[in-house]
């Protein structure tokens, strides 16, 4: 399976999983139809087009600001600024994304953005702080790919999509226990539908969303522009070693990251651990790092070798 | 009738199909021309900061006249370089000069302290890192052009539209494909 192919299929499901959040959103406005008044569904529908568009204008600071990522003043970061544009060079960017800092000790990263060309990368200052050159390098390359592929697209797609479910599903069930329906007609069966249609809709998005995400992080890979799994692999098993999680890790945003923060988010908001595994954002980083030993015919050692971190460079204690 | 309908859905068909190859190896061509260009960009940043290297290392070292000069005919002799391989070629004498210039500059210690010769120098080497990294996204380009225009159907189309093959970059000391190492690392 070439690239060019495994893209396309990529594509084709992408295309299904936003199918299923388009009829998930009319489901959902049906049920309001249903038991409130077919006017109000409309309403819902409208509603949910007016975010969808404001969202989508305002998409950078909005992930910006549920990630806790700045601007850094570009004195400070000169070297970081010129790791990422080598390397955006190399993925044969258009133009070299933006840099922002999340002041988080673990380390982490994501891509975020609708076009090529106004996208931002986000690093935390932890990732800056534990990995070394090589590495970080991967870390962004990777990021980097995602914008290529323009995964970053429809992640922030989903992203909007899924607040918009969330926000109805949560004003619908929130008015039925409080207001009551005026039933037209379904009578209590109806009504007790739409109270379990508006409960599951935010875990269905966020299985559609989780969907998209898991198939992305396989695909994008350091490997591809840096010729270099290895630094990939390694990068990911110093991830994995590293015992932090970022702090304002958020069930809406866990599926941009590199290293998955979800185990931590979803035991926190379903009480249920034992799920985790269905709502995973990412692959396990074992099967990420054993596809990559493959890829580059080579084998990692147990432990990581400790190896100057780029903070080094940026002139940092 | 019937087969004067046939022949022409037939001919429809391999039209279209035509238009379709054609444009895919256009479109593999396009990517390959961009990708020289960011090169030549990078090349040209590397260009302009050579007059000012050298201006600020006379300014220390005035009697150095043939590493100054190695240097100026260097770079007028790359910018003129026009197919990959000269330009690498060209671009290979015009680094050993400049290597050449900056072990000239480890002798003056006044030149060594001069922030202006730190921040020339930092950006010489930052322009050779995205040369190279421009050089790696070309030459990911031009295998999949060439990989493209070698395999059926195009290589069929390929030649007589005068798609012809394309030349790989190479830099000096960078000949050798990437390999993928065996080992563990250490």
């Amino acid at each position: 399976v070439t690239l060019q192919q495994q893209i396309r299929r990529n594509r084709l499901r992408s295309g299904i999983v936003l199918a299923g959040f388009v009829l998930l959103l009319l489901v959902l406005a049906g049920l309001v139809g249903a038991v409130f008044d077919l006017s109000l569904g409309v309403i819902a529908l409208i509603g949910a087009a007016i975010y969808g568009i404001f969202a989508l204008l305002r998409h950078r600071s909005i992930v910006s600001s549920l990630t806790h990522a700045h601007e850094a003043d570009p004195e400070a970061i000169r070297p970081l600024r010129r790791l990422v544009d080598n390397v955006s060079i190399a993925a044969g960017l258009p133009k070299t994304p933006e840099i922002r800092i999340v002041d988080d000790p673990a380390p982490n990263a994501y891509a975020a953005g609708l076009r090529p060309d106004s996208s931002y990368v986000g690093v935390t200052t932890g990732l800056l702080r534990t990995m070394p050159k090589r590495e970080l390098e991967a870390v962004i390359a990777h990021e980097v790919s995602h914008i290529r592929n323009r995964d970053t697209y429809l992640m922030t797609i989903a992203l909007i999509f899924a607040g918009v479910i969330a926000l109805i599903a949560d004003i619908g069930f929130r008015s039925l226990v409080w207001g009551g329906g005026r039933s037209r007609g379904g009578g209590i069966i109806a009504v007790i539908a739409a109270l379990v249609g508006f409960l599951l809709a935010p875990y269905a998005a966020l299985l559609l969303r989780l969907s998209l995400s898991r198939r992305r992080e396989f695909l994008a890979g350091a490997a591809e522009i840096l010729n270099d799994p290895e630094a990939m692999a390694l990068a990911l098993r110093r991830l994995q070693q590293d015992p932090t999680t970022i702090e304002y890790a958020d069930a809406s945003t866990a599926h941009l990251w590199v290293e998955s923060p979800t185990d931590r988010v979803v035991t926190e908001r379903t009480g249920v651990s034992a799920l985790s595994s269905l709502f995973n954002t990412h692959p396990p980083i074992d099967e990420r790092i054993a596809a990559l030993e493959e890829a580059g015919g080579f084998r990692l050692p147990e432990g990581v070798p400790p190896d100057t971190p780029f903070w080094a460079e940026l002139g940092r204690e | 009738v019937i087969w004067v309908i046939v022949l022409l859905v037939v001919v429809l068909l391999l039209v279209l199909a035509a238009v379709a190859l054609y444009n895919r190896l256009v479109r593999l061509r396009n990517r390959v021309d961009n990708a020289w260009a960011q090169i030549e960009v990078q090349l040209k940043r590397r260009w302009d900061l050579i007059p000012n290297l050298v201006e600020t290392v006379k300014g220390y070292a005035a009697h150095e006249r043939e590493t100054f000069e190695a240097v100026t005919q260097a770079r007028a002799r790359a910018q003129q370089a026009q197919t990959p391989g000269e330009v690498a070629q060209a671009e290979g004498i015009l680094g050993a000069a400049l290597g050449r210039l900056l072990a000239v500059a480890e002798a003056y210690p006044e030149l060594q302290a001069s922030q202006n010769f730190l921040r020339l120098q930092e950006d010489l080497t930052d322009t050779e890192d995205k040369i190279s990294a421009a050089r790696r996204y070309y030459n990911s380009t031009v295998m999949h052009y060439n990989t493209g225009i070698q395999s059926i159907p195009w290589v069929l189309v390929a030649r007589p539209l005068g798609f012809g093959e394309k030349e790989f970059f190479s830099a000096e000391g960078d000949t050798a494909p990437p390999q993928v190492s065996l080992t563990p690392a250490t």
